[in-house]
């Protein structure tokens, strides 16, 4: 199979769609601004295109890599972007829906054991062996991130909550990155057996893929912490005596 | 030697403040805890600057790195935390303080370094300036650039920290402020600690070895991640009960 050739995980074209269809619905009665379409639609499209393209056979197929930079983009970003695309009564409905029952302790432990949980050897191999096991572990990677996310996006912690919050994700997610990255020897039997793409040896291969995730949860979290920053900070100018 | 002659003469002027206060019979303000937090603070740099680590500095870069972070940021930090409050007053003797305090100058170029700008783009000038592989290199060959760049760390982290712990009270930031300083640190601290992770070349020639060079970025980020974490935490700690109790 070429690389270039196109790979399908249809499950994750149906969810893109049929969200995207509730999202259209909701948003008859509650009409979403022009960015937060722009931003449903981003996060719908990183969980549907990934999956589904060239990108997918070189991740199912030969490189680590880009196996793991799909899984930051579906795990990370994509979620965060979905959420970002509700409105504040949809935010309502989801909470009264069961959203309002995540807690924030639990929702980071959830999204560890996901992210950390995908990744191990056993499980990674048993998905790429099998095919049809990678929809499980992409759609672990999806849930993890919306649950992650949601606490933040749905306004429930305080500014100061929200960056320990961010500050504890960030930490205790960057191992996975770090191990990837200092690693001499490949992880996932899958790989090291897999037709070479780009010269990459399976150790580099490997390498290369924690510097992607790690770079990418370096920027989204700085991003995040960027933000919550700025809102600590013009909270204390609102609140502050004249 | 300069660094245990420089910790000897900062013990005695802290143990002379220690002593002044105490005898006014404010041993509140100069407690025990003080002098643990003063003394490891001053240990740190001797460790750091004298003995195995300052051997192995040479050779390896994550110790080389190691020892920066701790002159330019534990050391800082810790010294800041033990003289905070009337301490910081007394830590100078009258005669050495009066002109001192009255001397415009002094006062304004001090009130300029701490200008939370300045001292923060000292602070990431400093970072920046002294990562350059050349100046890197010099340091290695040249001892005077050495104690010049070793220097610079320890200026550079007494600044940016005593904005973080605000020692005198002068409330040069709001808690965000601070909190914000401490991630714009932290962020910039991250661009270095990931150039050496990240990068499959090795940037400094007296440092061969890519693990040694990636390990010198995971000691940095480490490093930052303690010391600006808990400074964060106890700084939103208070915030995040508050948010708790108006939520209720």
């Amino acid at each position: 199979m070429s690389p270039t050739d196109f790979s399908w995980e249809p499950a994750y074209i149906v969810l893109a769609v049929v969200t995207a269809g509730a999202y259209a619905w909701a948003a008859r009665a509650d009409r979403p601004n022009g960015w937060r379409i722009a931003a449903f639609a981003a996060g719908a499209f990183l969980v549907a295109a990934p999956l589904n393209s060239p990108l997918e056979t070189i991740a199912a197929k030969r490189l680590l890599l880009v196996h793991l930079l799909q899984n930051a983009l579906i795990a990370d970003i994509a979620p965060l972007l979905v959420l970002l695309g509700l409105t504040p009564a949809m935010k309502t409905w989801v909470a009264r829906h069961g959203g309002s029952r995540i807690r924030a302790r639990w929702a980071i432990v959830a999204w560890l054991a996901a992210w950390y949980g995908t990744h191990l050897a056993g499980f990674y191999n048993w998905a790429l062996d099998t095919g049809w096991a990678l929809n499980i572990e992409h759609g672990l990677l999806i849930a993890g991130g919306l649950l992650f996310w949601w606490p933040l996006v749905s306004g429930r912690l305080s500014a100061p909550a929200a960056l320990a919050y961010l500050g504890a994700a960030f930490v205790a997610s960057s191992f996975l990155g770090l191990a990837f990255i200092f690693s001499s020897h490949p992880f996932y039997p899958f790989y090291e057996h897999a037709p070479r793409l780009w010269g990459f040896s399976p150790t580099r291969d490997q390498n290369l893929g924690g510097i992607a995730m790690n770079g990418e949860q370096t920027l989204v979290f700085l991003v995040a912490i960027g933000y919550y920053v700025s809102r600590l900070l013009s909270e204390e100018s609102t609140t502050a005596p004249v | 030697m300069l660094a245990v002659a420089l910790a000897a003469v900062a013990a005695l002027f802290f143990a002379q403040g220690v002593a002044r206060l105490r005898r006014r019979g404010r041993a509140d303000l100069a407690g025990w805890d003080r002098v643990a937090l003063f003394a490891v603070g001053l240990v740190v740099p001797v460790v750091a600057l004298v003995g195995p680590m300052d051997r192995l500095a040479d050779t390896h870069l994550a110790v080389h790195m190691l020892q920066h972070v701790l002159i330019g940021d534990l050391t800082p930090a810790l010294l800041t935390v033990a003289v905070r409050g009337p301490l910081l007053v007394f830590l100078l003797p009258a005669p050495l303080l009066a002109p001192l305090a009255r001397s415009t100058r002094v006062r304004a170029f001090l009130s300029t370094l701490l200008r939370p700008r300045v001292a923060f783009a000292l602070w990431a000038a400093n970072l920046a300036v002294w990562h350059v592989p050349y100046l890197y290199d010099l340091v290695l060959r040249r001892d005077v650039v050495h104690y010049l760049e070793h220097a610079c760390w320890v200026v550079a982290g007494l600044l940016v920290w005593t904005l973080l712990v605000d020692p005198g009270g002068h409330r040069r930031l709001t808690v965000g402020g601070r909190v914000a300083l401490a991630a714009a640190m932290f962020a910039c601290g991250q661009v270095l600690a990931d150039v050496l992770i990240f990068s499959f070349q090795t940037l400094y020639p007296a440092y061969p070895g890519r693990t040694d060079q990636q390990l010198a970025g995971v000691v940095m980020m480490a490093e930052q991640l303690v010391t600006l974490g808990a400074l964060a935490f106890v700084l939103l700690r208070p915030r995040m009960r508050g948010a708790r109790l108006v939520a209720a």
